[in-house]
């Protein structure tokens, strides 16, 4: 089959490079396309598959269309030679050929299309002399156009428009429009109020049945389609505040939730089903009285034990989204036990349904009984679901247990019966709770102790009894078999049979265990100093270094019974279970309005230990129950940190090597870090490190350019991510994270258009409660103008708030503008200086240059300070490929084939400014074949203040790449040396007739 | 929105697949064969609908429906009503391949498209009425009958001159 696919390819490449009959062309073309489909790269018949776009007949125009619209993306230079063509079918009179193009147009929806063609677009929906074949079309077009580029749609003259719209009598132009609608409104509600009324007068056109033709009734519904476009349109409305116009819509959902039944006509019951189905979540998005929402609940009770098993999903889907609305949790609770069997449906996407609404539904009252379902659940489980499960259970054990013990022995179960699913995160969080509740020690060691009787068990059950015993064994020691002897001799059993990542804590736990054995046990001792000493020569470096020091603290006898200590308590902390259970927000376009009503309500499931940072005072702890652990202050942590932190024989130092001010993320280095030896304090804390030196390496009192320094944190609040990477990240794209710490997070999109910039900035609070004082000011350098759009003060809960911020470039240089960014969290006061990604390359657009152009600019920019030329060294060596995608990447075109010699390379560029306009500018990079480290650049333009400033942008570039690891990899030689005065230019410079020679 | 709508045989072969996105072939190819890995695996008598966040990303949903050899893949994202998704199937295809057989679907690839383009506009659906549909589409095919038609004789006529 391959190989026949070959072939075809290849009998159509040759044939169209020869000259074919528009009905021939037409043939493969087709062919073309089909192949494609099945898999094939078909890189060469597009310009044919374009041309035909302009052919006269319908049928070479109409494959023209059809198949350019598969083949080619938005961005493809093509498109550009067909865009006229397109305008003129759209604007023409022919109907059949501005089907062709809309269809086109909207399929593809490119930013080019948006703006050239989106004025004609509306000119055809409204306009009253088109066919509704045409203008439904147009509406579809016009809501892609949209999403590209939501310029095109000029709200304040729209609004009215979109009303008339609505007024529509034909039902395909009225389903178009609605969809366009829902568009509209999903970004900008409080435009389009006045759509409102409109929507719901024709859900009760629909639900009366007037006027609605027979081709749009099915099964005697009528467009059920329409239907539910307009209820999920109405859904983005926050309320509905006109009575009149709430009475009439309640009436029509009324009709539609009493009237729907399950029928035997399958195509009957998905179409009554869809229209029911979005009435409920209209119905839900209202908040209706709690008559119907209890009525709702009926019905949705009565659609999960039907047979039909779409109607089994979608009202357990329903039903989850139900759990949103206040005072309908008990009517749901009364479904448990048909929710409970669901989850032995045949079908995953059912039985996921279930364990979702389980997941949601669960609290203090029936927490018991669904998470022993969940583990009953979990052995006949099948692979797929598993984890999914059994993490769901955990985080329902530590949310909502009645009491301690049961919660672990709700973990214990959990590991033994899926310990391959049971994640790391569970089984430190069981720890960290016994640790931090000395009522539960006894409890939980004996438990281990228990387990560890089976005959095989899991190894991450070997890893949490070891722990657990090793630290609480001692509080077991008069019960039976419970004697440090036996103790260690049924742990070391286990040691043949685990893997190197569990030895250190088993290791530890022999530690640990003989401190606890007083008085000393001499054949105990022995015995446990062997196995030491035979690990003292193994090839894994930390069970090595743990056996060497073990082995002398040990011998030291009491002397460190303090080292060796339990574990203190852990700093208490929102679980990282929950956290990774809260789904991250990703920023769609369209937001679905389920998502926004989640937004909107404070997820009341989730977070329960609600814990912020650790030196803030705690935010009310909500009433979680038992739960809540136990506050340690945090200065007792340091006052061990700073004794037992400076003797380098402390193995088992305690905890207290985690910074109070910065709960750390994982929780693996908080149970494991400590064991281990760790680095001076604060080393690895502060990842901030000054702006200044990172860039490139490049000493400041060197660097003329004044770069402006990012202040470092005056705040314990610590970002997520490094914030220097994110920079350098930002300034090779266009859209992403600028910022985020556990608070906030600040994404940039921005736009370049020769010397303007148009950045959106989007302020995104990840939190339940509000972020108060914000403030944000642009602190811009002298090239720069930049206007920052007004910042609101407060974020909501859970919201985003865009604030665009225009740029406008006056003159070449690298200073970079600053964002001052500051809010309050609770008592925190937080602020940050964020360098903004208006820098030097993004007022860069490639441009490719023939050698008839190169050399004879080349020539007439003859020298300084026009063209300067300088020796770098010290360079990051890169293979010259891996040179020419960087300088691309910073907008640079590389220009092949201009230099002679294969070891140099030519870009060409235009710069663009207010005070230079477009200016061309020509680097050449000539490398040294034998030394990557050092190169000589040579940059020309047509200003001395661009020459300059874009030769040292190139200098940083290529003197520490950004994407690589700052800090201690840095280049082994900081090129401080080589670096010419600002001032003086010029001295770097050699003879630049001779490198033009060599060139030519 | 709809983000892409196939037709792949009980083999895994594509028979039709329209993304409405962009996406280079091999995401295209990669993206087919885990929806076929997906359905292959589905009994009968289960639910039309899964959820693809796996292979579509977050939120995308997908409804199908197996007629004889063929599965009918709708994929879109929670702005979509999944039992309307999965009437429009129903109800437009029916109507237009009653009675489908796969080889149809290959040997009128062309009028699939043309069909298809009616039903889906840019990931949103255009109509959702088989009479209007099967009008628009008797129109195109009209068209076309025509102009072939016309063309037959100076095609060849400028056939001979080529030569």
């Amino acid at each position: 089959m391959k190989r026949l696919g070959r072939a075809v390819v290849m009998e159509i490449f040759c044939f169209l490079k020869q000259g074919l009959t528009p009905y021939e062309k037409k043939k493969y073309v087709w062919k073309m396309l089909y192949i494609y489909m099945l898999g094939y790269d078909v890189d060469f018949g597009h310009m044919e598959a374009v041309s035909l776009i302009s052919a006269p007949k319908y049928p070479e125009k109409q494959v023209g269309y059809i198949v350019t619209s598969s083949l080619l993306n938005e961005n493809h230079d093509f498109l550009r030679l067909a865009i006229n063509t397109v305008r003129n079918d759209i604007i023409g009179r022919n109907e059949t050929f501005q089907c062709l193009a809309l269809t086109m147009v909207g399929n593809i929806g490119g930013r080019e299309f948006a703006e050239s063609l989106a004025a004609d677009v509306q000119k055809l929906l409204i306009s009253s002399s088109c066919r509704p074949l045409v203008r439904k079309k147009a509406a579809l077009c016009l809501l892609r156009l949209y999403r590209k580029n939501p310029d095109v749609v000029n709200i304040d003259g729209w609004v009215d428009r979109m009303a008339q719209l609505l007024d529509e009598r034909d039902i395909g132009v009225l389903t178009s429009s609605m969809s366009l609608l829902v568009a509209l409104v999903s970004n900008n509600h409080e435009a389009y109020w006045s759509c409102l009324p409109k929507c719901v007068k024709v859900l009760e056109r629909l639900a009366r049945n007037q006027d609605i033709p027979q081709e749009y009734t099915y099964y005697g519904i009528p467009s059920p389609w329409l239907q539910v476009k307009a209820m999920r349109a109405l859904q983005y409305f926050p309320t509905i505040e006109d009575p009149n116009c709430r009475r009439s819509l309640f009436e029509v959902l009324q009709r539609i939730l009493m009237g729907t039944d399950v029928v035997k006509n399958v195509n009957k019951n998905n179409a009554a089903h869809a229209v029911l189905f979005e009435a409920l979540a209209l119905v839900m998005h209202l908040d209706a009285e709690k008559e119907m929402m209890s009525q709702c609940v009926a019905l949705l009770g009565k659609f999960i034990a039907v047979r039909e098993p779409n109607i089994r999903y979608l009202g357990l889907e329903n039903m989850t989204r139900m759990l949103m609305v206040t005072d309908v949790q008990d009517s749901i609770k009364r479904h448990q036990a048909q929710i409970i069997t669901s989850l032995k449906d045949p079908d995953i996407s059912i039985r996921r349904r279930a364990l979702d609404l389980l997941y949601g539904m669960c609290d203090i009252s029936n927490a018991k009984d669904i998470v022993e379902e969940l583990l009953q659940y979990l052995s006949t489980a099948d692979f797929a679901m598993r984890e999914e499960l059994s993490l769901k259970a955990a985080i329902l054990a530590e949310k909502f247990a009645p009491d301690l013990s049961w919660y672990v022995d709700v973990i214990l179960q959990l590991i033994d019966k899926a310990g391959d699913f049971v994640s790391d995160d569970i089984w430190f969080r069981v720890v960290q709770f016994v640790t931090n509740n000395e009522d539960l020690q006894p409890y939980a060691a004996a438990k281990a102790r228990e387990y560890l009787d089976k005959p095989a068990i899991h190894e991450t059950m070997v890893k949490v009894s070891a722990y657990l015993l090793g630290e609480f064994s001692h509080l077991l020691a008069r019960r039976p078999g419970c004697s440090p002897k036996e103790i260690f001799i049924i742990i070391h059993e286990k040691l043949p049979t685990v893997s190197t990542s569990t030895i250190p804590i088993l290791l530890s736990t022999y530690a640990k265990i003989l401190m606890h054995t007083q008085p000393p046990d001499p054949e105990l001792q022995n015995q446990i100093w062997t196995i030491f000493n035979k690990y003292e020569s193994c090839i894994d470096a930390e069970i090595q270094q743990r056996a060497v020091e073990y082995f002398a603290l040990s011998r030291k006898g009491a002397a460190v019974m303090d080292i060796l200590a339990e574990m203190p308590k852990f700093p208490e902390r929102q679980s990282a279970l929950i956290k990774k259970a809260e789904v991250a927000e990703v920023d769609s376009a369209d937001q679905s309005a389920i998502k926004l009503r989640a937004q909107q309500q404070t997820s009341n499931a989730l977070v329960v230990t609600d814990q912020h940072s650790a030196n803030g005072p705690p935010p009310t702890v909500p009433a979680v129950g038992p739960l809540t652990l136990v506050k340690v202050p945090s200065t007792s942590g340091n006052a061990e940190h700073t004794s037992e932190g400076q003797a380098l024989t402390q193995p088992n130092g305690t905890l207290t090597k985690i910074d109070p001010q910065t709960p750390s993320e994982d929780l693996l280095g908080d149970l494991l870090g400590p064991l281990a030896i760790e680095g001076p304090p604060g080393a690895a804390v502060q990842p901030q490190q000054n702006a200044v030196s990172e860039v490139g390496g490049v000493p400041s009192a060197v660097d003329g350019a004044a770069i402006v320094p990012v202040g470092e944190y005056s705040n314990s609040v610590q970002p997520i991510g490094n914030i220097n990477e994110r920079f350098y990240a930002l300034c090779l794209k266009d859209s992403g994270v600028l910022y985020e710490d556990p608070y906030i997070q600040i994404g940039i999109k921005a736009e370049w258009r020769a010397q303007h910039g148009h950045l959106v900035l989007f302020l995104g609070n990840k939190n339940t409660s509000p972020l108060d004082s914000v403030q944000a000011l642009v602190l811009p350098p002298a090239h720069l103008k930049m206007e920052l759009s007004l910042v609101p003060e407060t974020i909501p809960p859970r919201a985003q708030v865009q604030c665009p911020l225009e740029v406008l470039n006056l003159r070449p240089s690298r200073d970079v503008a600053v964002l001052d960014f500051s809010y309050k969290f609770g008592a925190n006061m937080v602020n940050v200086k964020l360098r903004l990604p208006a820098v030097l390359n993004k007022f860069l657009q490639p441009i490719s240059v023939s050698a008839e152009e190169f050399f004879p600019q080349w020539r007439s920019l003859s020298g300084p300070p026009l063209k300067l030329q300088e020796v770098v060294r010290g360079v990051r060596p890169l293979p010259l490929t891996e040179m020419a995608n960087l300088f691309n990447s910073f907008r640079l075109m590389i220009c092949p084939g201009l230099d002679p010699n294969p070891n140099n390379l030519v870009a060409s560029t235009t710069f663009y400014s207010e005070s230079t306009r477009a200016m061309l500018c020509l680097i050449r990079i000539e490398t040294d074949p034998a030394d990557r480290t050092q190169l000589r650049m040579t940059v020309a333009s047509g200003d001395p203040m661009l020459t300059f400033e874009l030769k040292e942008f190139m200098k940083e570039q290529l003197v520490s790449i950004p994407t690589a690891p700052h800090g201690p990899t840095a280049p082994p030689t900081p090129p401080v040396a080589q670096v010419a005065q600002p001032t003086s230019p010029v001295k770097a410079l050699t003879d630049p007739g001779a490198m033009l020679a060599g060139l030519l | 929105m709809i983000k892409a709508v196939m037709v792949i045989n009980t083999q895994g072969k594509p028979r039709l697949a329209k993304f409405y996105d962009f996406l280079t072939v091999d995401k295209q190819q990669e993206l087919i064969r885990s929806v076929f890995g997906v359905l292959c695996s589905r009994a009968e008598n289960v639910s039309n609908f899964m959820e693809a966040d796996s292979i579509f990303g977050p939120d995308s949903r997908l409804v199908y429906k197996h007629y004889a050899t063929l599965y009918f893949v709708f994929v879109f994202d929670t702005c979509e009503n999944e039992l309307a998704v999965l009437d429009l199937i129903q109800e437009t295809l029916d109507k237009c391949f009653r009675n489908v057989c796969e080889l149809d679907i290959v040997f009128n690839y062309s009028k699939l498209h043309t069909i298809l383009d009616e039903i889906v506009f840019g990931g949103q659906v255009l109509e959702t009425s088989s009479a209007e549909i099967m009008k628009a589409v008797e129109e195109i095919s009209k068209l076309e009958a025509s102009s072939n038609s016309i063309t037959l004789v100076p095609k060849t006529v400028s056939g001979w001159r080529n030569r």
